[in-house]
């Protein structure tokens, strides 16, 4: 009933804007991305974070775990295992990931990479020590 | 419609109000004042519910530090140091400045002698503190490195003697660590229980920055404007020594002024080193002793201290961490 | 109201200063009461003063619109406190792209778009507008943009309720004699400027 009413407050050509406009958002939404980008990089073993570093700078870690050692590989924003002493190598089939909230995980060797973070409102720290 | 609109005018103001309150509940307090004192400037930190009493709080902060100064800095004629240098004789000095010296001195006998308390003539020498300063013939040092060491002062009580009348004490390496501390402890006195105190990057934190931890960049020792790496940390002190804060520069070559006794030249295996312990005046002691043990040295002397931990980072950039950082560094 | 006596053009043009100032009166009040207001995020302003901004340009034209705009950006600024810093420079941006889209969109449209149209141009506009400039002159990151398709849904949400809120308006002042137009009163003919 309320849209109705609403409706009839809009002309033809108004009706015409709304829609094109929540088109364009709608193609806004699918163009970005249906997730953030995340920020940080995080690692970690039974619940403890093991290594840490932001999703923007290259680097190739060694991580260390029961099995051996499995390397993951930071570039161009993304994330993934390029190397695992597990059996199956599903780790490495998981690809990159970039998004926020996204995972991959070597079970064999006990290691869940995970990104987190967005751009913080929150100054990174709060003294600096020199 | 007249009995509607009074009632929506009502529910109006009623949810104004709500906003208006919220405004004021959501912000917690934080107070931030800073003076230049100890030839740096000086920045103290409160967060808390009370205005009023954080104001108070924070300048009795300052007057203890204030109070550290007039007792060990050399440039007052009347202080501790000061008449200590003075006389050739024992002389009597408070009871902080005791403390002060003993804590050094067990920190000196740790570290092997590279903490020392007695490089008064050696940093005169060099003229670090003045205008020209300049890099001394190997001749000039040689005298100034006599008598120097863990055992060149003599401490009974409140009473120091000097192992040699010329012997110049400079508090540099750990007094500012202990005004900090006595700045922390006027704090928690005055009822602060989250609070930061930095003293031209010597810090203390007490508690946490409510409900996170305080996060503590480490100045890069080579590029000004970039952090190393950022610790969250809380109820704990931070000093950092490094080749980058106070020098001059020679024919291209950089002298800084930590330096290491053994030799009478600036130590040269590290370009920083970061210490956490429980107290800054022993961070600041441990930090300096660190600096000129060098990587792998100053990590194991720091490892055999109890409470302290230590980010070094060498003459070629590597980075070391002792044990207990490991986990708990996030690199930027 | 209207007297036989007096001519109707400078009394139409009187009466015009008059209300355009006191549109700019209600659309400052507007803008301080949005500041006032909790905001969801940063940035995601509900415009209300904008109904003012719609009403102005439907009853008097698009140089109307044009000074009830930067007038309420002005002087709001200056009642909030915060002129000149990048939260005023934001809403100046917003409000000039907002305004020079509505206006246009009308003297385009003409009689086929009504407030709603408008306004709802106006409020993408709006957004659009101080978005560019947050990342022009504020934060030079890529990731800004990924708040962009929230930002024009919002912006085209409060577009919609603010020109429903004009409508209305438009609709109550229109009933009362003190807006008929020049034309109108010479002609002795009741009309209105748009459906």
């Amino acid at each position: 009933m309320a849209l109705a009413a609403l409706l009839r407050r809009m002309t033809p050509l108004d009706r015409l804007i709304v829609l094109v406009l929540l088109l364009a958002s709608a193609a806004a939404f699918a163009l970005i991305g249906h997730g953030p980008r995340g920020t940080r990089v995080v690692v970690e073993r039974q619940g403890q974070v093991i290594f840490s570093a932001p999703l923007g700078v290259d680097r190739t870690v060694t991580l260390n775990g029961p099995l051996g050692e499995t390397q993951l590989r930071i570039r161009d924003g993304h994330a993934g295992i390029i190397s695992s002493p597990c059996a199956h190598k599903v780790c490495i089939g998981m690809g990159q990931i970039a998004q926020q909230g996204e995972l991959l995980a070597c079970v064999p060797n006990d290691l869940l990479v995970r990104i987190e973070g967005q751009e913080a409102e929150e100054p990174s720290h709060d003294l600096i020590s020199r | 419609m007249s009995l509607n609109r009074p009632l929506v005018i009502l529910l109006l103001f009623g949810v104004l109000a709500l906003f208006a309150l919220q405004q004021c509940r959501d912000k917690p307090q934080s107070l931030s004042r800073s003076r230049l004192l100890m030839g740096t400037v000086v920045e103290i930190t409160v967060l808390g519910d009370a205005p009023e009493g954080l104001e108070g709080a924070v300048t009795e902060a300052f007057a203890a530090l204030e109070r550290v100064e007039q007792l060990m800095s050399a440039h007052f004629s009347n202080s501790d140091v000061a008449r200590l240098n003075a006389s050739g004789e024992a002389v009597e000095v408070s009871p902080e400045t005791a403390a002060v010296l003993a804590l050094g001195q067990r920190i000196a006998e740790a570290s092997g002698g590279t903490f020392d308390m007695t490089l008064g003539r050696l940093i005169q020498l060099w003229g670090m503190e003045t205008a020209e300063p300049h890099v001394p013939d190997p001749a000039e040092i040689a005298p100034t490195l006599m008598d120097i060491g863990p055992r060149a002062l003599r401490i009974e009580g409140t009473r120091i003697s000097k192992r040699a009348p010329d012997l110049q004490v400079d508090l540099g390496g750990i007094a500012k660590g202990y005004a900090v501390d006595q700045a922390i402890e006027a704090l928690r006195r005055a009822g602060v229980t989250h609070a930061s105190v930095n003293a031209g990057g010597d810090i203390r934190l007490l508690g946490d920055r409510q409900g996170r931890p305080w996060r503590i960049g480490i100045q890069h020792p080579r590029h000004a404007q970039t952090i190393l790496v950022t610790l969250e940390l809380e109820q704990v002190a931070v000093v950092t020594s490094g080749d980058y804060e106070r020098f001059f520069e020679r024919d291209g070559i950089r002298y800084h002024h930590l330096f290491d006794p053994r030799s009478g030249f600036p130590a040269r295996l590290c370009q920083s080193v970061t210490v956490l312990a429980p107290s800054a005046a022993e961070a600041d002691a441990l930090a300096t002793a660190a600096f000129v043990l060098g990587p792998e040295a100053g990590l194991s002397f720091i490892a055999s201290w109890p409470h302290a931990e230590a980010l070094l980072v060498a003459a070629d950039g590597r980075r070391l961490l002792s044990d207990g950082l490991k986990d708990r560094v996030k690199w930027p | 109201m209207t007297s036989s006596a007096v001519d109707p053009q400078l009394l139409a043009r009187v009466r015009r200063r008059i209300f355009l100032a006191l549109f700019i009166a209600l659309a400052v009040a507007l803008h301080t009461l949005e500041f006032l207001l909790p905001s969801p995020a940063p940035w995601f302003r509900l415009g209300f003063a904008n109904i003012l901004t719609l009403t102005a340009l439907f009853l008097y034209g698009g140089r109307a619109a044009w000074v009830v705009t930067l007038a309420r950006v002005g002087i709001g600024s200056l009642v909030v406190g915060n002129l000149f810093s990048p939260g005023f420079l934001l809403s100046l941006c917003g409000g000039i792209t907002a305004t020079a889209l509505m206006t246009s969109a009308r003297a385009l449209g003409g009689r086929h778009i009504g407030p709603v149209g408008v306004s709802a141009l106006g409020a993408v506009g709006h957004a659009a507008g101080q978005l560019f400039v947050a990342w022009l002159v504020l934060v030079r990151h890529a990731g800004l943009w990924q708040l962009f398709p929230f930002f024009l849904l919002f912006a085209l949400g409060t577009g919609i309720a603010n020109g429903i809120a004009a409508d209305l308006l438009l609709e109550l002042l229109r009933s009362h004699s003190a807006f008929r137009t020049p034309v109108a009163a010479e002609n002795g003919l009741e009309s209105r400027i748009s459906p």
